[in-house]
C-alpha cells in the first residue's frame, strides 16, 4: 500500500496549498496493525495480501469530452450527451446503462470504477455539484478539506487526503430545500484490483435542506476484488439538515472503508442510515462534532451478512457543546462465519450540559460460528445529561420459526420474513417512505 | 370409510422425559374425536408430535397420515399435506403483519399443489370476509401476528388460519380456552362450516362447553401418556361431573 503513495501522478501536483495536504495525508498513513486500538477486531489482512493499484483520473479529459484516440465505442452516440446502449466501454461519458431505474426519483450521479462520470443532472438553482479539483481551482473548499480530520485517528483518510483527486464537491445555498434526493452511484465493474479513492464534501447553508444517497452498486463478477476508500464531509450550517443514506452493496470479495465526517451547528440535523450488506470487508464509519445548542445526529445502521466477510459499524459522537441530542440505532443479522463489529463511542465534554445521547446495537446470530464484536464506549465530563447505551445478541426465535413452519412456510422463507422483521425496527426509521422500500426490498 | 390418521404404539419424550407412552388412535376421514385429560398428561406434547416440533423426540412407534408416514416428513410438510394445529399457546411475531404472514402460508400450500399464487388484492378481500365471520377486524389484520392480542384474540386468529388453509386434520389444542361463551359460538361454527365427509378434527379441551358446539364422534381420556377409556359424548358428562379421579394412576 505504501509504495504505490510515491509513484502516482495527480491532478494539481503544482497548487502548494493541495500538495501541502496531500503530504500531511502521506505522511500520516500508516497501516493499523493487530495493536491498533480502532481496528483491533476489524483485521485487515485482506488489505495486506492483495496488491492495489490506483489508476488517475483523465477527468480532465472526461469534462471536454475523452481524447478520440483513446476512444473505440464506435457508437453513434459517440460524445453526444445522451444513453448510450452499444454495449462497449469507453472513456466518455456514454457507458452503457449508467442510468439506474429505482422505486424513487432521484437526482443520480454516477462514478465508475471509482471515476466521477461527468453527467450532471439539471439541479435546481441553489444547488451546485462540481468535482472536488474544480473546487480546488476555484477556491471553494480551502475552508474544508483537510481542516478538520484528524489523519492520525482516521488512517484510511489519510491515504484518502494523500490521493485526494477524485470526488464532488456539494453545495447547497441558505435556504434551499432540495425536492429529490441526489443520489450518488458508484458503479463497479473490474477485474483489477482498483482501488478507488473518493473524497466528497458537502456543504448546507443556513436552513438548507437535502438528502443525500449513496449507493454502492457492484456489477461485474462476484469475484471482483477491489477497494473503495471513501471520505464524506458534511458541513451543516445552522438550522440545516442533511439526511444521508447508503446502500453499501459491494462485491463479496471487495473492501470497502468509508468515513463519514459531520460538523453541526446550531439547530441542525445529520440523519443517517446505512446498509451494509456486500464486501469481504466494510467498515462505515462516522465521526459527528455537534458543535451548537441544539445540534442533533441520528446514525442508524442495519447490516446482513454470511460467508467470511467483516462489517464494522463505527461511530464516535462528540457533544461538544450544551443542548446537544444524538441517536443511533444499529441492528445487525450475521450468519456464517461472518464476523459484526460494532464499536460506538459517544463523549460529552466538561459544560456540555442538558444534553442527551443514546446508542443501541442488536445482532442476530444465525449460526455458531458467526461473531459479533461490541465496544460500546462512554466519555462523559458534564453530570446533567441522559445518556444510555445497551447491546444485546440472540437467535432465531425457535417458537416463531416452528409456528410460521407449522403454516406451511417453508423454513428457509420463514427465517427470512424474521430476519426481515427484526431488521423493520431500524429501517422504519426512514422517513421516506419510497426509499424505506427500497432499503426494505434489498436486506 | 378411508383412515386419515394411525397413531401406533407411540413414545415420544420432551427433555429426556418420557411424556406419551404407548399411545393409539385412528381417526378416520370425516370423524370428529375429543381428547380430554388432566394437566400434564401430555395432550400438547401429543399436538407437537404430530405437527414436528422440534425437540419433541419419537423412540418408537409409527404416524401415518393419507397413508404416508408422518414422521418422515418436515413441518412444513406435514402442513401442506393437510395437518392444522391451533397451538395452546398461540407464539407472537412481532414485525410480521397477518395480512402478509397469512399470504405466504396460502401461497406456500399453493405452490406445494401446484396452483398459481394468488393475486394479493384477491387475497386480502378474501382474508377480510372470513376474519369477519370470526369477528376479527381489518384492523387486527394489520397488526404483527398475536402482538397485544388478547387470549380470546388469538384464538379467532387461529381460528382464521385455519379456515384460509382448510387442513383435512385439525387439531385444535383448546381452542375454547380463553374464549367468551359468544365467542366460542363464533369459533365453532367456523370449525363446523369447514366440516365435510373427508375433513377430520382432533379436539382437545378441558370443558365439555366447546362439545356441545362441536359434537364429536368419540371421546377418549388421555392420562399418564396414553388413552385410558374411549367412549361417546356422555363420556365428556361424566368427566365434567366426576374428573378424572377414576383414570388416574394415583387412584
Ligand atoms: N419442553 C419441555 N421441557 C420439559 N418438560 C416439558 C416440556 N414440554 C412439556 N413438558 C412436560 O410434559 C408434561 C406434559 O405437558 P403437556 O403440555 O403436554 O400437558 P397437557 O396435557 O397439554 O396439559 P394442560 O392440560 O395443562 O395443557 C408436563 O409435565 C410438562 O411439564
Ligand atoms: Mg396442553
Amino acid at each position: 500500500m505504501s509504495e504505490l503513495l510515491s509513484d502516482i501522478a495527480l491532478f494539481g501536483e503544482n497548487i502548494p496549498w493541495l500538495e501541502g495536504i496531500r503530504s500531511r495525508g502521506r505522511n500520516a498513513f500508516v497501516m493499523p496493525t493487530a495493536k491498533t486500538e480502532a481496528w483491533k477486531y476489524t483485521k485487515l489482512h485482506v488489505l495486506q495480501r492483495d496488491d492495489f493499484v490506483y489508476a488517475p483520473s483523465k477527468f480532465l479529459e472526461e469534462l471536454e469530452g475523452c481524447a478520440e484516440e483513446e476512444c473505440d465505442c464506435g457508437c453513434e452516440h459517440h460524445h453526444e450527451n445522451e444513453e448510450c446502449t452499444c454495449g462497449t466501454h469507453c472513456h466518455c461519458a456514454h457507458r452503457p446503462k449508467l442510468y439506474i431505474d429505482l422505486p424513487f426519483d432521484a437526482y443520480q450521479i454516477h462514478f465508475y470504477n471509482g471515476k466521477f462520470m461527468p453527467l450532471y443532472p439539471a439541479l435546481p438553482v441553489g444547488v451546485e455539484v462540481m468535482t472536488l479539483m474544480q473546487a480546488v481551482v476555484e477556491g471553494e473548499v480551502q475552508n474544508y478539506l483537510g481542516k478538520y480530520i484528524d489523519l492520525q485517528s482516521y488512517p484510511f483518510a489519510a491515504l484518502n487526503t494523500a490521493m485526494l483527486e477524485e470526488g464532488l464537491f456539494v453545495k447547497i445555498d441558505a435556504g434551499i430545500s432540495l425536492k429529490k434526493p441526489l443520489m450518488f452511484i458508484y458503479h463497479t465493474q473490474t477485474e483489477q484490483h482498483l482501488l478507488s479513492n473518493i473524497r466528497n464534501i458537502f456543504v448546507a447553508g443556513k436552513g438548507a435542506n437535502i438528502s443525500v444517497i449513496e449507493y454502492y452498486y457492484h456489477i461485474g463478477d462476484d469475484k471482483d476484488c477491489y477497494f473503495n476508500n471513501i471520505v464524506n464531509e458534511f458541513y451543516l450550517s445552522p438550522q440545516a439538515n442533511i439526511t444521508h443514506y447508503k446502500f453499501q452493496n459491494e462485491a463479496f470479495k471487495a473492501i470497502h472503508i468509508a468515513l463519514n465526517y459531520a460538523r453541526v451547528r446550531e439547530n441542525a440535523f445529520y440523519k443517517s442510515f446505512c446498509l451494509q450488506k456486500g464486501a469481504d470487508l466494510g467498515r462505515n464509519e462516522t465521526k459527528i462534532d455537534l458543535l451548537q445548542e441544539q445540534a442533533k445526529s441520528q446514525v442508524d445502521a442495519a447490516y446482513i451478512m454470511n460467508g467470511w466477510a467483516t462489517i464494522d459499524t463505527t461511530t464516535d459522537v462528540a457533544h461538544l457543546s450544551p443542548q446537544t441530542i444524538s441517536d443511533q440505532l444499529v441492528k445487525g443479522v450475521v450468519g456464517g462465519q461472518a464476523k459484526g463489529v460494532f464499536q460506538g463511542k459517544i463523549s460529552i465534554v466538561k459544560d456540555a450540559q442538558a444534553t442527551e445521547g443514546h446508542q443501541l446495537h442488536r445482532a442476530l446470530l444465525l449460526s455458531d460460528t458467526a461473531e459479533i464484536d461490541v465496544k460500546p464506549e462512554l466519555e462523559i465530563y458534564a453530570d446533567d445529561v441522559k445518556c444510555s447505551h445497551g447491546a444485546a445478541c440472540g437467535e432465531i426465535d425457535q417458537d416463531q420459526l416452528f409456528y410460521m413452519r407449522s403454516r406451511g412456510i417453508p423454513e428457509e422463507e420463514a427465517k427470512q420474513m424474521l430476519i426481515d422483521a427484526y431488521l423493520l425496527e431500524v429501517i422504519n426509521r426512514i422517513d421516506n417512505e419510497q426509499i424505506r422500500e427500497w432499503i426494505l426490498s434489498n436486506v | 370409510m378411508n383412515t386419515l390418521l394411525k397413531i401406533e404404539d407411540l413414545c415420544a419424550q420432551v427433555a429426556g422425559k418420557e411424556i406419551i407412552k404407548n399411545f393409539n388412535l385412528t381417526i378416520n376421514e370425516g370423524e370428529v374425536h375429543a381428547i380430554m385429560g388432566p394437566n400434564g398428561a401430555g395432550k400438547s406434547t401429543l399436538s407437537y408430535v404430530l405437527t414436528g416440533k422440534p425437540g419433541y423426540e419419537v423412540t418408537s412407534g409409527h404416524i401415518w397420515f393419507k397413508g404416508k408416514d408422518l414422521l418422515k416428513m418436515s413441518v412444513e410438510e406435514r402442513s401442506r399435506e393437510g395437518l392444522f394445529l391451533i397451538m395452546q399457546y398461540p407464539v407472537e411475531i412481532p414485525g410480521v403483519p397477518v395480512t402478509s404472514f397469512l399470504k405466504h402460508a396460502v401461497n406456500a400450500q399453493r405452490q406445494y399443489n401446484g396452483e398459481p399464487e394468488l393475486d394479493t388484492m384477491e387475497f386480502i378481500k378474501y382474508l377480510r370476509e372470513e376474519a369477519k365471520k370470526l369477528g376479527i377486524d381489518n384492523e387486527m389484520l394489520k397488526r404483527p401476528v398475536n402482538v397485544g392480542f388478547s387470549g380470546g384474540e388469538k384464538k379467532r386468529l387461529e381460528a382464521l388460519q385455519m379456515t384460509i388453509l382448510k387442513p383435512s386434520l385439525a387439531i385444535l389444542d383448546e381452542a375454547d380456552s380463553g374464549l367468551d361463551i359468544d365467542a366460542i359460538k363464533v369459533v365453532s361454527n367456523g370449525v363446523n362450516a369447514l366440516r365435510n365427509e373427508h375433513r377430520s378434527l382432533l379436539i382437545i379441551t378441558h370443558y365439555q362447553k366447546l362439545l356441545t358446539y362441536i359434537k364429536p364422534d368419540f371421546v377418549h381420556v388421555f392420562a399418564d401418556g396414553h388413552i385410558v377409556k374411549s367412549g361417546d359424548q356422555s363420556l365428556s358428562e361424566e368427566i365434567e361431573q366426576n374428573g378424572y379421579a377414576a383414570y388416574t394412576r394415583e387412584q
